[in-house]
């Protein structure tokens, strides 16, 4: 929990931004805390903002939500090799709480101290408390989404896993993947929708890992 | 907009996001661990960090650039991220005051 502390700032942060938009929509303080709890998901929570409307798109927003969180499945899938020996009713709980930094954050401590599922939960929390919080502060506090803030908000999630990067670096044995999947990042994110460029990116390095290794 | 239907609104995209989330975990159990997708699975980390790294750079341009840059390097040299954060953070903050 304590290595994840920084994400409640970050966190914090973005979840103050989500909910000043939500108030500048017109939500009310218990809709907006609902939404940040219970889809809590950045992407999803932008993306269906941008296709709020009156009727609401129902069917539109739940294919929006599905198309930019499939990537938790792909991490999901990868959680149950780390812990496939957990019973379920201890996991599934925990996956409410998943999230980008999280998961990146557990896999990067398997790799070095072995598989712990309290290190998901207690990296997670911080993150969840940091979202909901900070949308809640949005209504509690005459704030307003400043520079500085909107800074934090954005930086903070990218350059914290930038850190975890020279433990993984230990791991590889050619520059090839990760030069494939910032390459193939950078042109989804540039020419294409930004949202997939981790999965795309992500997905062609690990191609070129696995041609590279028979064994690993 | 009838507060009972932003409710179930918000209820509906929830569960959606929380079906993603446990559904690949549930899924995977009928993978094996020698398999393709499996062997997949266990590379994907470490290039996944890249990619969500440089989709965070572009996004945050300039500014987003000279931090991560800087919390990357001092993070490599101090091996503390509280430094690495401080120092990116910083950077980035001074790249977009002045104009990046």
């Amino acid at each position: 929990m304590v290595a994840a502390l920084p994400f409640l700032l970050s966190n914090g942060a973005a979840g103050l931004v989500m909910g000043l938009t939500y108030k500048g929509l017109g939500l009310g303080a218990a809709h907006a805390i609902l939404f940040s709890l219970l889809v809590y998901s950045a992407t999803a929570q932008a993306i269906t903002l941008s296709m709020w409307a009156s009727p609401l798109p129902i069917v539109a927003m739940v294919v929006a939500c599905i198309a930019t969180n499939s990537r938790y499945l792909l991490m999901g899938a990868h959680l149950r090799q780390l812990f496939g020996g957990l019973a379920p009713r201890k996991m599934l709980p925990t996956l409410f709480l998943l999230a980008d930094a999280s998961w990146l954050m557990t896999s990067s401590d398997a790799d070095r101290n072995g598989p712990d599922a309290g290190y998901l939960l207690g990296s997670s929390i911080p993150m969840a408390v940091g979202w909901v919080g900070g949308t809640a502060l949005a209504y509690a506090a005459p704030l307003a989404a400043n520079g500085p803030l909107r800074l934090a908000a954005a930086l903070l999630p990218t350059m914290f896993i930038a850190t975890l990067l020279p433990s993984q670096w230990k791991n590889v044995r050619s520059p090839w993947p990760w030069l494939t999947s910032a390459v193939a990042a950078l042109l989804v994110a540039r020419f294409g929708d930004p949202r997939w460029s981790m999965l795309i990116g992500g997905g062609c390095g690990t191609l070129v890992s696995m041609m590279e290794r028979s064994d690993a | 907009m009838h507060d009972l239907q932003l409710l179930g609104v918000i209820c509906i995209l929830g569960v959606t996001c929380y079906a993603m989330r446990a559904g690949g975990y549930v899924l995977a159990a009928s993978m094996r661990d020698d398999s393709i997708a499996g062997r997949f699975l266990r590379l994907a980390p470490g290039n996944l960090f890249i990619a969500f790294i440089v989709g965070g750079c572009l996004s945050g341009g300039p500014a987003g650039l000279v931090g991560t840059v800087v919390a990357l390097v001092t993070m490599a040299i101090t091996a503390r991220e509280w430094a690495a954060l401080g120092a990116g953070f910083g950077a980035a903050l001074a790249a977009s005051t002045i104009g990046w």
